[in-house]
């Protein structure tokens, strides 16, 4: 009996013990990361509906082709290839051709290049009098109607790689140009996550875009002789953009706490006034004349992951510890949180302030350079509406626009909840119109969710 | 939700082990393809009308028209030709978001081995290439604008404004075209002299052309006639003008014939409009595209004439009925 009881009661208390660890650790996790089961949920979600054949090229699908016509026509195959004139096709078309000779078939000919270039190699054929056994292509160069249009041809076998089924969402390709589109809005949204945390708004991020890359391409045109201009000019110049978009944050902050006018006023003035400047400064036009060291900033490769991913990553890395780790970052909280409360303990709100606008200028200045240097081109075009996508990856990623609460992570995370969405909305061919629909939709469920999840706790945890 | 990540991962796993059959197909696939367009933007009813008929002659050729709208900014449009690469479309139209800052994404399509075609607007750098460039013959149709003008005013002379969009090419050809006619007509020496005395921006939208009009016709009350770039930057100027009580003195010439465009020309509040064929760029685009895959010469550029449509044609109209 009494054995029994003690079972009972240890059995409660590891429950007890139990629900303890979840409240502890997966709890403010779920609270904090909970979109990151929505971002996980989407990436399925699109894998699932993206799952479509793959054609396969490349030298080992060229080897492949080889075998399979010699498996059918023996040494007496005499073969047509045709790809295109890009890297893989090359490989392919060159595998295809080097295991057939291997095997002792006949390649006739041999072409990479356009439809136009294969209806010259078959006319060749045709004049000369051979006639091919076999018709040796990919996927997308089996399609080229040019065949259909000549007897040598008409009725020839073709032969083209094995198709295999996999996710167009999950192709290494793709998820790279997820994150590498999404890097300028998650590089800037920094910035922003911080000012919103402040409780303030920044609206002037995406003229600041406009403006970085402006001056940056101007000064290299103008002062450092264009496309001829060396490295440390694109340094210099990448500085210049920078540090332009940090003194109007810091104009931003300025206004803000010492003429003691709201953000959202300051920077929707700050928004129009650096937007007119640059339009101003590069009279309306782009600005393609720059050097190529400018381009790899936004368009090269550092071990095969791209320069805006890696620069991303960082920034993040940097962020985090910046706000979990720092004084700074307990500053941007408390002023967040309640500004009377941080004055009277003493966070010195003035420069706490300025400085959160000037982070946030910079990073937008940095997200100008870089779309700049990707799109190779100053514009005053650019970053049009960026402040507002800026400001939903800030939300969806769980940061509360009253300030005092949210995680930089968290705004990753909703960064890249608008990329997939984007980017799958688009691979599964969803109409232009509705995909604005969707994405103001879950805009608000995010929102919505997000207020459920934090007053379930909140009524808890006041329990 | 977690289900569904597990369900991939399942799905992902299976999808490399399970290679389809071996491929010893004839020669004509069932379908030929995807064609990805990406427009400047489908908010406009010219590039509704451009989509529709490419929609409608890449079906009867067997391919299927993937279309997404660029809204203007060029890095969305960067990102979705991105997206038509990995999906592996067989071919890619656009209008360029801007003439230059295009090429980086033309670049990339042109290393994935998928051939670019522009309509409407042309791209103007030289990294990346674009096979052919199907459009309205925009200085043609400024000519026959500048000559409609001459109806008006080249026997009297007269003050006149022009309502240009000079961030965008094709609206600098029309009004270059425009100008030449002028320009003739007053080194000619026969008739009047037309004085061009405003040439302001009109952003080739009403709200744009409704201030720029208000203002020409402050500083001008005695200005003949205004030729705007666009049917609603001259149905703006329209707004301004009847505001102003002007709207008997000052006539308006637009261009393009939208739809707008056309019922206005039929209640005499535009003059005339020297008319594109969208349908026409629309089909004559996808006939580029078929011709290269047959591999034939495929012509660099591709212009389609505008013509002249007046209140006569408007009255006869039966898409106006």
């Amino acid at each position: 009996m009494a054995s029994q009881q003690d079972s009972r009661i240890s059995g409660e208390t590891e429950k007890r013990a139990a629900a303890l660890r979840y409240s502890r650790w997966l709890q403010p996790f779920v609270r904090d990361y909970g979109m990151l089961f929505v971002l996980l949920g989407l990436i399925g979600l699109f894998s699932i509906l993206t799952y479509t054949e793959q054609h396969p090229t490349g030298s080992d699908a060229g080897q492949q082709v080889a075998r399979q016509i010699f498996q059918q026509q023996g040494a007496a195959a005499r073969v047509l290839i045709v790809g295109r004139p890009t890297e893989e096709d090359v490989a392919f078309t060159t595998a295809l051709a080097d295991e057939l000779r291997q095997l002792g078939a006949t390649v006739l000919s041999v072409i990479n290049g356009d439809p136009a270039a294969a209806r010259g190699a078959i006319l060749e054929l045709s004049e000369s009098g051979q006639q091919p056994t076999a018709l040796a292509v990919n996927d997308v160069s089996s399609r080229w109607s040019v065949f259909a249009q000549f007897p040598t041809t008409r009725e020839l076998p073709s032969f083209k790689p094995q198709s295999y089924y996999w996710p167009n969402f999950l192709k290494r390709s793709n998820l790279m140009g997820v994150a590498n589109q999404t890097a300028v809005y998650a590089i800037i949204a920094i910035g922003m996550t911080l000012v919103i945390l402040t409780g303030g708004i920044d609206l002037s991020v995406g003229s600041l875009v406009a403006l970085a890359s402006v001056v940056s391409a101007l000064f290299l045109r103008d002062y450092q002789g264009g496309a001829a201009a060396g490295v440390s000019s694109v340094i210099g110049a990448t500085l210049l953009g920078i540090v332009t978009c940090m003194v109007v944050g810091g104009f931003n902050g300025v206004m803000i706490t010492m003429f003691r006018l709201p953000p959202f006023i300051v920077t929707l003035g700050v928004m129009l006034m650096a937007s007119g400047l640059a339009f101003r400064l590069a009279a309306g036009a782009s600005i393609p004349e720059l050097p190529r060291a400018y381009f790899w900033l936004g368009g090269g490769t550092v071990s095969g992951i791209p320069n805006p991913i890696l620069m991303m990553v960082l920034l993040y890395a940097v962020a985090y510890v910046l706000m979990s780790r720092t004084v700074f970052g307990r500053y941007v909280y408390a002023i967040g949180s309640n500004p009377e409360a941080a004055r009277l303990s003493g966070v010195p709100i003035t420069p706490c302030l300025i400085g959160v606008y000037m982070i946030s200028g910079c990073l937008a200045g940095l997200g100008g350079i870089v779309l700049s240097s990707m799109l190779q081109a100053g514009d005053p075009k650019f970053g049009l509406m960026y402040e507002l996508e800026v400001i939903a990856s800030v939300v969806v990623g769980g940061t509360s626009l009253a300030g005092g609460r949210g995680k930089v992570l968290g705004t990753l995370i909703g960064a890249f909840i608008i990329a997939v969405i984007k980017n799958g909305m688009n691979l599964t061919n969803i109409d232009p119109f509705n995909q604005k629909i969707v994405l103001g939709a879950v805009l608000l469920i995010a929102v919505w969710l997000d207020t459920l999840k934090r007053g379930r706790w909140n009524t808890k945890s006041i329990r | 939700m977690i289900v569904a990540v597990l369900w991939t991962l399942v799905a992902g796993c299976g999808g490399t082990s399970t290679p389809e059959q071996a491929t010893n197909t004839p020669n004509t696939p069932t379908t030929r393809g995807t064609i990805g367009y990406s427009a400047l933007t489908l908010t406009n009813p010219f590039f509704q009308e451009i989509s529709a008929n490419m929609r409608e002659a890449a079906a009867d050729a067997g391919y299927e028209l993937l279309e997404v709208s660029a809204d203007s900014d060029v890095k969305k449009q960067a990102d979705q030709i991105d997206d038509f690469i990995v999906r592996g479309v067989s071919a890619i139209i656009l209008n360029p978001a801007d003439s230059q800052s295009i090429g980086p994404a033309i670049q990339k399509a042109n290393a994935a081995g998928i051939p670019v075609f522009t309509n409407d607007i042309a791209y103007a750098g030289d990294a990346g290439q674009v096979i052919s460039h199907i459009a309205t013959d925009n200085l043609q149709g400024g000519r026959l604008a500048g000559e409609a003008m001459l109806e008006l005013v080249g026997e009297t002379g007269g003050k006149i404004a022009i309502l240009n969009f000079p961030q965008v090419e094709s609206c600098q050809l029309r009004v270059k075209g425009f100008l030449e006619i002028v320009d003739a007509h007053n080194t000619s020496g026969r008739g009047g002299r037309i004085e061009i005395v405003a040439t302001l921006d009109g952003g080739g939208a009403r709200d744009k052309g409704h201030d720029a009009a208000r203002d020409a016709v402050q500083s001008n009350p005695d200005l003949a006639a205004i030729f705007a770039i666009n049917d609603p930057s001259a149905l703006g100027a329209y707004a301004a003008l009847e505001a102003a009580g002007k709207h008997d003195q000052i006539k308006l010439i637009g261009f393009d014939g939208q739809t707008i465009g056309k019922q206005a020309i039929r209640d005499g509040k535009i003059y005339c409009d020297p008319i594109q064929f969208p349908d026409q760029i629309g089909k004559r685009t996808i006939e580029i595209v078929l011709q290269y895959f047959r591999g034939d010469e495929v012509p660099k550029e591709v212009l389609i004439p505008t013509k002249l449509y007046r209140q006569t044609d408007a009255a006869a109209d039966p898409s106006l009925k």
